[in-house]
């Protein structure tokens, strides 16, 4: 019996241990991939803390990364949906009629916010392709699985994506 | 190799925003209440829709209207021809050859909006699903080959699929 508890603690101290190590690991992409829709960290940290919680609890691995990602942005869409407020305000800087409030990125220099105004001024499916593809590191196939579209059209939402963001920055350079 | 490598290169030297050191407390926190209890972060829990099966309400309603007009329609023929009226009503309505009786003469089911609506977790289980919502219109037509009489019953349904998706 006292080896059973035992092991049985050992084995939530594993669980508690891993879902850390795998967070950790995961926090900044999922992060800025709830920003997509979320215009502030404190927003965006409560979507991605709502999302973890519901998927480790089934999971206990981000094998399904996919499944991770969608139901943030499931959870993200939820909670935008129900604050009418929100929405508009969502829709109106999706537009790229009003700049994000607090910035995606850790900025360095010049050249960095000039990208990364870019990447705010993209069209969102875009964007979120590409966070998928370069902050993520989601094959084309994830990306897919992730928003119910076709590898094509992801690898191409990506492709306009780099177009898009070359064209914006060309004047800059 | 492709032309925007110099500009992918880029990309990911940008490092995104770190989250705070809150956010992991919060996490442990949820994940050691029960599941029922836990902090839903500002997000209500989903609420239990009621979904019409509309596919069986219109089946339903139609299947009502056809037995109605097929009972008028009977005892309007029996009444009518009293010389067979010792004939056993059933078999009135149950001959398909029977002239002044309403047949099905039409059934489509037109899908005009799938929709896809993403990966989730279904209810009692931790198979992650995708739900995938179709709405389509019905329409039944009955028509009376001796009479020229029809009747017609379009219905809009709505169908929620679970597909089961592999895991990646």
């Amino acid at each position: 019996m006292i080896i059973k508890d035992r092991e049985k603690v050992m084995e939530n101290a594993a669980t508690h241990e891993n879902w850390k190590v795998c967070f950790s690991q995961l926090a900044p992409g999922l992060l800025l991939f709830a920003r997509q829709w979320m215009r502030s960290n404190a927003d965006a940290e409560d979507v991605v803390q709502e999302a973890f919680v519901r998927f480790w609890r089934k999971q206990h691995s981000v094998d399904n990364r996919a499944l991770l990602y969608a139901t943030v942005r499931s959870i993200a869409l939820d909670f935008i949906r129900r604050d009418s407020r929100r929405a508009r305000r969502e829709a109106n800087a999706f537009s790229g009629s009003e700049q994000s409030v607090e910035p995606y990125f850790e900025v360095d220099d010049e050249s960095q916010q000039v990208l990364h105004d870019a990447i705010d001024r993209l069209p969102h499916e875009q964007r979120e392709v590409l966070v998928m593809k370069i902050w993520n590191e989601f094959t084309f196939a994830e990306i897919a699985n992730v928003l119910g579209i076709s590898q094509n059209t992801a690898a191409s939402r990506y492709r306009y994506a780099l177009a898009a963001l070359k064209r914006n920055l060309l004047p800059h350079e | 190799m492709n032309d925007f490598s110099d500009l992918e290169i880029e990309l990911e030297k940008l490092r995104p925003v770190q989250p705070s050191e809150n956010l992991v407390t919060q996490i442990e926190r949820a994940l050691a209440e029960a599941p029922g209890s836990a902090a839903t972060a500002g997000v209500l829990p989903r609420t239990q829709r009621l979904h019409w099966n509309w596919v069986t309400l219109g089946l339903g309603v139609a299947a009502a209207a056809f037995l109605v007009l097929a009972r008028i329609d009977s005892d309007h023929s029996v009444k009518q021809a009293p010389a067979t009226a010792s004939a056993p009503p059933v078999s009135s309505r149950t001959t398909p050859e029977k002239a002044d009786q309403l047949v099905v003469s039409d059934l489509s089911q037109v899908v005009y909006n799938t929709r896809n609506e993403g990966l989730l977790f279904a209810d009692d289980s931790a198979q992650p699903v995708r739900r995938v919502r179709s709405q389509t219109r019905e329409t039944l037509q009955w028509r009376n080959p001796s009479t020229g009489a029809s009747l017609r019953v379009s219905y809009p349904s709505e169908e929620i699929e679970l597909i089961p998706i592999s895991g990646q």
